[in-house]
């Protein structure tokens, strides 16, 4: 029995190593749109005008303090199963929505992070800065931003993690990643036994996926700690 | 109380928003039970989370290798995995044991499972912000503590721990505005919270931004409070000199 068990489970390995892919996928595509679009809203949040750093306050307090679930549900029933661009109907994938849907929790967390790490700078670099003559833009571009990507990289890392957890919510609205094709398979061979092993081997590919992550971002934060 | 709704509902339709369905006795009496279950489920889980979190800390911070170890491992294996999987392992699998060994007798509802993984779940996060506020305890106060002739349980009891608690403090509440939100998965076993019940209602009229904007404010109101409340007792154990 243990025999046939492991069986099913080899020839299920490569639907769930798809099932997987699109998991990473995901969680890829989303870390690169929140970091790119965190960046922009945290660049407004530390700016000294408070008309662009109302908006993004709100911006990161909302997508901040929502469930991620309820985000997915949001972007995936929101958005239009289709998008009109230049005359052509393009199909909009659930992915992709479930994409945007934590690229705007993740957006607003490398926000805070950006400007967590920009408030750790002690003021006195700017000061010593300004007293060397350097303009505002010339002390962020050399003095403060070379300082800030070392600090923000383990936080980031720990953000990354976290999101590829998340990506498991995809299975909820649909998408044909990993837990659904646990499901599936599960459904399909119906035994005991079997549907033991898939689940746990689902949790294991997690694992396996964001420990060393994990690993990587303790080693790193001890290394940066007194720098 | 109705001629407020019909008040709400027509001040919305005039922002383009149709809320027409709060008039619906059917629709508003399960939201609101909705609403009534993710509190619950708020409530027991932040309770159970906190009793995992001391016990897990507990184990870690031992010095035996045979609590700390086991201990760790758990710790590992719930933060790098994610909630919804962990879920799944204890509803459809364990659960499923559980039903095929003793039959229809199974004690444990999907609010039971939900409620018993999220206070696993956050525990092992829990856990870790009391273990670094353990350690952060300095070695020259413990010290200074047991010259004075205190006892080890004393020394736990009346030192350790409430400075501990004090320096774990802010982590512990932001882990519990997380645990606030992660009672949304609950829905993906049917459990009838606020999120299953706006699932089963634009599931028949659709209105899904009107729900999802209910559903943030609910949620925002939700973590809200838990952070008025950790505000609170930071402002009312905070010691001069420990802690911000």
């Amino acid at each position: 029995m243990v025999i046939e068990t492991a069986g099913a489970l080899w020839e299920w390995s490569p639907a769930l190593a798809t099932g997987f892919w699109q998991n990473i996928l995901i969680s890829l595509l989303a870390i690169a749109i929140g970091s790119l679009l965190g960046l922009l809203i945290g660049a407004l949040a530390v700016s000294p005008l408070w008309i662009t750093r109302l908006p993004a306050r709100i911006w990161v307090q909302v997508f901040r303090n929502a469930p991620w679930l309820v985000l997915i549900y949001f972007t995936t029933y929101v958005f239009p199963f289709e998008l009109h661009i230049g005359g052509h109907w393009v199909a909009f994938p659930d992915w992709v929505k479930v994409t945007i849907g934590l690229a705007l929790p993740a957006s607003a967390n490398v926000a805070e992070i950006f400007r967590g790490a920009i408030g750790s700078i002690p003021g006195t670099q700017w000061e010593a800065s300004r007293s060397l003559a350097f303009t505002r833009g010339q002390i962020f571009r050399s003095i403060i931003l070379p300082q800030c990507f070392k600090r923000m990289l383990p936080p980031w890392m720990n953000l990354y993690a976290v999101i590829t957890m998340g990506t498991a919510l995809a299975s909820l609205v649909g998408v044909h990643d990993l837990i659904d094709t646990a499901q599936i398979a599960s459904n399909t061979v119906n035994r005991t036994g079997f549907t033991v092993m898939i689940y746990f081997s689902v949790l294991a590919l997690f694992f396996v996926y964001c420990y060393p992550i994990s690993r990587l971002t303790q080693h790193l934060e001890r290394r940066y700690a007194f720098s | 109380m109705s001629h407020w709704l019909e008040v709400f509902v027509q001040w919305a339709a005039k922002l383009g928003l149709n809320y027409s369905f709060v008039l619906d006795a059917y629709a508003r009496d399960s939201l609101l039970q909705g609403a009534l279950t993710t509190v619950w489920l708020c409530l027991f889980t932040l309770v159970g989370s906190l009793l995992a979190g001391v016990t897990l800390a507990a184990m870690l911070t031992s010095g035996k290798p045979w609590l700390a170890r086991p201990a760790r491992v758990f710790v590992e294996v719930t933060r790098n995995t994610p909630t919804l999987v962990q879920l799944y392992c204890a509803f459809l699998v364990l659960n499923m044991l559980l039903t095929q060994a003793v039959g229809t007798a199974n004690p444990l509802t999907p609010f039971a499972w939900v409620v018993i993984v999220i206070s696993l779940h956050k525990g092992a996060f829990h856990a870790e912000a009391l273990r670094a506020g353990i350690e952060a305890v300095p070695a020259v106060t413990l010290e200074a503590a047991s010259s004075l002739a205190f006892s080890s349980r004393q020394l736990l009891w009346n030192v350790q721990m409430p400075l501990a608690v004090r320096f774990a403090l802010p982590s512990l509440v932001n882990n519990l505005i997380d645990l606030v939100k992660m009672t949304a998965v609950a829905s993906a076993i049917a459990v009838g919270d606020i999120t299953y019940a706006s699932i089963m209602i634009w599931t028949q009229s659709d209105n899904v931004l009107e729900l999802m904007i209910l559903l943030l404010a609910f949620f925002g109101l939700l973590s809200f409070v838990v952070n008025c409340v950790g505000r609170f007792l930071e402002a009312r154990l905070r010691m001069p000199g420990y802690g911000h």
